[in-house]
């Protein structure tokens, strides 16, 4: 039995790592409810990519054409990223700025890939979905922001510790999900917070924990370039850019003849932050349940078209891919997405409910019906 | 100790169900992405099932 001093270190760090954190959560839960089924809501916006059926080997368009496709439309801008979902191989997505290394003024150009047609450009830097994102990520505070909100989610992991460990004390008198509804409206709450908490504590702090690495995404990103990919680069050491690139598709050819078993993700072009200024950084990825969570960078000359290198990524960046499908559950199908969106509501039920308790024992705090001094010591006592 | 033990057995039910149904889908395909649906319903539905209850469970 724990003692009654741990109690109060665990009651204290339960009250206030929850207060401190609890309303940036409510939001990160509300904004984080559209953004489980973005495709779904991009598909009623009429902002989402709609391939039309046509046979699965219909052939591919070069992807060169691809990049004139986009010039068309944007005519001031230049390509930067090429993509394409993991699960979809009928749209490229081409991403385009002012130059290969902007940071804003991105437009995106969706081109189908076996017909060249033009099928949508999502905005990627205003709409609702934007608002929605930016609100989950960073607070439209760039990564201030993210980190920010990564510290918030660091109190939340801790508040969840502690939460769980109180558990035990409060419940020595109750039955696995007892509710005193009949006593005070208090007392029903606390009951409820505790049972909601203890039955989705799990998913909680993996989808907290996930969303803590997810925070960190940008510096890791930062720090893979600054170590292994500047490693990667080093024989192109104190050479000039090239002034003129190679085909695209030869290089992502190249790619796919070095890489066989594997799909293209993304390119990022010659002078863009996710490659060098001599390369088409071409990343794979393999087609099983966790290797198609998994890039590998490829490494292309962007005249020659050769291979120059292609390493595994470091651990933390599989452990970044790996707690991205973790925390926006969209590795099931709908019925794991309809799941995330209700726990996501019990969440909500457990902070807001966490929120009133502290309110109402601060509003009556001599009450004998409610609560002692502390949460943890009322049923211990 | 064994109350203790009382205390704990479905929070941890509920802990190796999560864990269960967080993994599967993530590891393999098919039949295993049911398998996630099944074990996180299983923890959502109980959460449903005492927020939604009127009055304390019938004891055995």
């Amino acid at each position: 039995m724990p003692s009654a001093k741990s109690l109060r270190i665990w009651s204290w760090l339960h009250t206030w790592t929850s207060l401190v954190c609890t309303l940036f959560m409510l939001l990160l839960c509300l904004t984080g409810l559209p953004l489980i089924f973005h495709h779904e809501i991009g598909h009623l916006l009429g902002t989402e990519a709609e391939p039309v059926e046509m046979p699965a080997d219909t052939p591919r368009i070069n992807l060169d054409r691809v990049i004139e496709i986009g010039e068309q439309r944007n005519p001031d801008l230049t390509g930067v990223f090429l993509s394409q979902d993991i699960d979809d191989d009928r749209v490229w997505y081409l991403s385009m700025a002012p130059t290969t290394a902007s940071q804003t003024g991105f437009k995106q150009v969706a081109v189908d890939a076996r017909s060249g047609e033009v099928l949508a450009e999502p905005q990627l830097e205003s709409g609702f979905m934007y608002i929605v994102f930016s609100l989950h990520v960073d607070l439209f505070a760039g990564l201030p922001g993210m980190l920010f909100l990564g510290l918030m989610g660091v109190f939340l992991l801790i508040s969840l510790v502690s939460g769980a460990l109180l558990y035990g004390p409060f419940m020595r008198k109750l039955e696995f999900g007892e509710v005193r509804r009949e006593r005070s409206k208090r007392l029903k709450w606390l009951d409820l917070h505790n049972v909601l908490g203890i039955v989705t504590l799990v998913w909680f702090l993996v989808v907290g924990a996930t969303g803590v690495i997810n925070a960190w995404g940008d510096l890791l990103v930062k720090l893979w370039q600054n170590n292994e990919l500047s490693e990667m680069l080093a024989p192109y050491q104190g050479q000039p850019a090239p002034a003129s690139h190679g085909s695209l598709h030869a290089a992502v050819e190249s790619a796919l003849r070095y890489e066989p078993e594997m799909e293209v993700l993304f390119v990022a072009f010659p002078g863009s932050s996710f490659s060098s200024p001599y390369h088409y950084a071409v990343f794979m990825h393999g087609d099983q349940p966790l290797t198609s969570r998994m890039a590998k960078p490829v490494l292309v000359d962007s005249v020659s078209a050769q291979v120059t290198d292609a390493r595994e990524l470091p651990w933390y960046l599989k452990a970044l891919q790996i707690s991205q499908p973790l925390h926006f559950g969209d590795y099931g199908g709908r019925g794991l997405q309809l799941l995330w969106a209700l726990l996501d509501v019990i969440t909500i039920v457990v902070l807001g409910s966490g929120l009133y308790l502290w309110v109402a024992k601060r509003r009556r705090p001599a009450s004998k019906e409610t609560l002692g001094r502390s949460p943890g010591t009322e049923e211990v006592q | 100790m064994i109350k203790q033990t009382g205390i704990w057995f479905w929070p941890l039910v509920m802990a190796v169900l999560s864990a269960a149904g967080l993994l599967s889908a993530l590891l393999a395909d098919g039949v295993w992405d049911w398998v996630s649906v099944l074990t996180l319903g299983a923890v959502s539905a109980t959460a449903l099932y005492f927020s939604l209850g009127r009055s304390r469970p019938r004891r055995a």
